[in-house]
């Protein structure tokens, strides 16, 4: 190791002693005074503007923030888009219902679409089945339309006294509070 | 000696003080261009531009110490073009007779000096594995004697990158001069 040092110490010597020599210095000058009475000063207003205006760039620590500035802010972007397109996938699985007459549902009728949608929910797990907008709206109309006649059955057992004892009678008989028509 | 006297004199438009200012900078910018490119054209075309861009920004410069460093800065800068100009650099190819120059040279003691074309081989064959950077670094700082912190400054590297490139540089030539000499 210190045979191999002093070697490169030795060349390392040569090379410093023998610096090279210029021999056409008068020559250099005479081309470089040539060149500096030919420049064309035009274009230097602009030159100096554009180095005061990013002279900047050729500080190496401010080079160095602005690329890190850069690589975070791609990233950050990036980041952003993933979240962008994981939102929009988790919406794009969602069932979304936003009919008109839909949210100017009384708060009951709400209420019974909530109950219905729970028990399908039970029914069927997760992410297992699809229901479109249209079949969601059929499935909501055929509940209105049950209910509706609940209600005229209703309305007609009240209305018809020997109807109404009869039923009464059917239901204390089975000992229950709703009967199979 | 180049002065601040000097330079604010240049600054006025008086060639004469400039062609003292070229006669005085051109061996070391050469020095260095030389030792970089290993050609003796291309060394003093580098000058030659350096001096025009010097005389181009005569008012940048505050002080005669850190016109040094900027001559130097310009100089590394315009071979590192001629260095990227240059598409390919050859193979490295083992020159037996570099290698037998470096070692009757170093047989011959203190009193051996190398002629302008013996530098640039040994430099050639030194430094052929190395990055522009390193090899910048290396005879900035091995061959014309300048401190790390200077190093630094002219290079736009980090003190610790000089050092790790000077360290690199360093070991590349000594495990080729152990292999070769």
């Amino acid at each position: 190791m210190a045979q191999e040092n002093e070697k490169l110490d030795k060349v390392l010597n040569l090379l410093r002693k023998s610096s090279p020599l210029l021999d056409s210095s008068e020559d250099i000058e005479k081309e470089v005074i040539k060149r500096i009475k030919n420049i064309d000063y035009s274009g230097t207003v602009l030159a100096e503007a554009f180095d005061f205006m990013f002279g900047w760039i050729y500080i190496g620590w401010v080079r160095r923030c602005l690329v890190v500035a850069s690589v975070a802010l791609v990233l950050l972007f990036a980041y952003q888009q993933a979240i962008i397109l994981r939102r929009i996938d988790y919406l794009s699985r969602q069932t979304v219902v936003s009919e008109k007459e839909n949210t100017n549902t009384h708060a009951d009728e709400m209420a019974k679409m909530l109950v219905v949608l729970r028990n399908a929910g039970r029914r069927f797990p997760s992410n297992s089945i699809t229901i479109s907008e249209k079949q969601m709206k059929e499935l909501l109309e055929s509940v209105n339309e049950l209910q509706l006649k609940y209600k005229d059955l209703e309305n007609l057992i009240e209305s018809d006294p020997e109807l109404k004892k009869m039923i009464q009678k059917k239901l204390m008989e089975n000992n229950r509070t709703k009967i199979n028509l | 000696m180049i002065d601040i006297e000097l330079i604010e004199e240049c600054r006025g438009g008086n060639f004469n003080n400039f062609r003292k200012l070229v006669e005085l900078t051109s061996p070391f910018a050469y020095s260095v261009a030389f030792r970089m490119l290993g050609k003796e054209d291309q060394a003093k075309d580098i000058v030659q531009e350096t001096m025009v861009t010097i005389w181009q920004k005569l008012k940048k410069i505050k002080s005669a110490e850190g016109y040094k460093t900027w001559i130097y800065r310009i100089v590394v800068n315009k071979c590192y073009d001629e260095i990227r100009k240059r598409k390919r650099i050859p193979e490295f190819v083992t020159d037996e007779p570099a290698w037998r120059l470096i070692s009757n040279k170093i047989s011959e003691g203190p009193s051996a000096a190398l002629e302008d074309s013996e530098i640039s081989k040994i430099i050639g064959i030194l430094t052929d594995k190395l990055s522009p950077k390193q090899k910048a670094v290396f005879i900035l700082s091995d061959l014309e004697g300048i401190s790390n912190d200077g190093v630094s400054e002219i290079t736009g590297l980090s003190k610790s990158s000089v050092k790790a490139n000077l360290y690199h540089a360093r070991k590349s030539i000594s495990e080729k001069i152990e292999k070769y000499l």
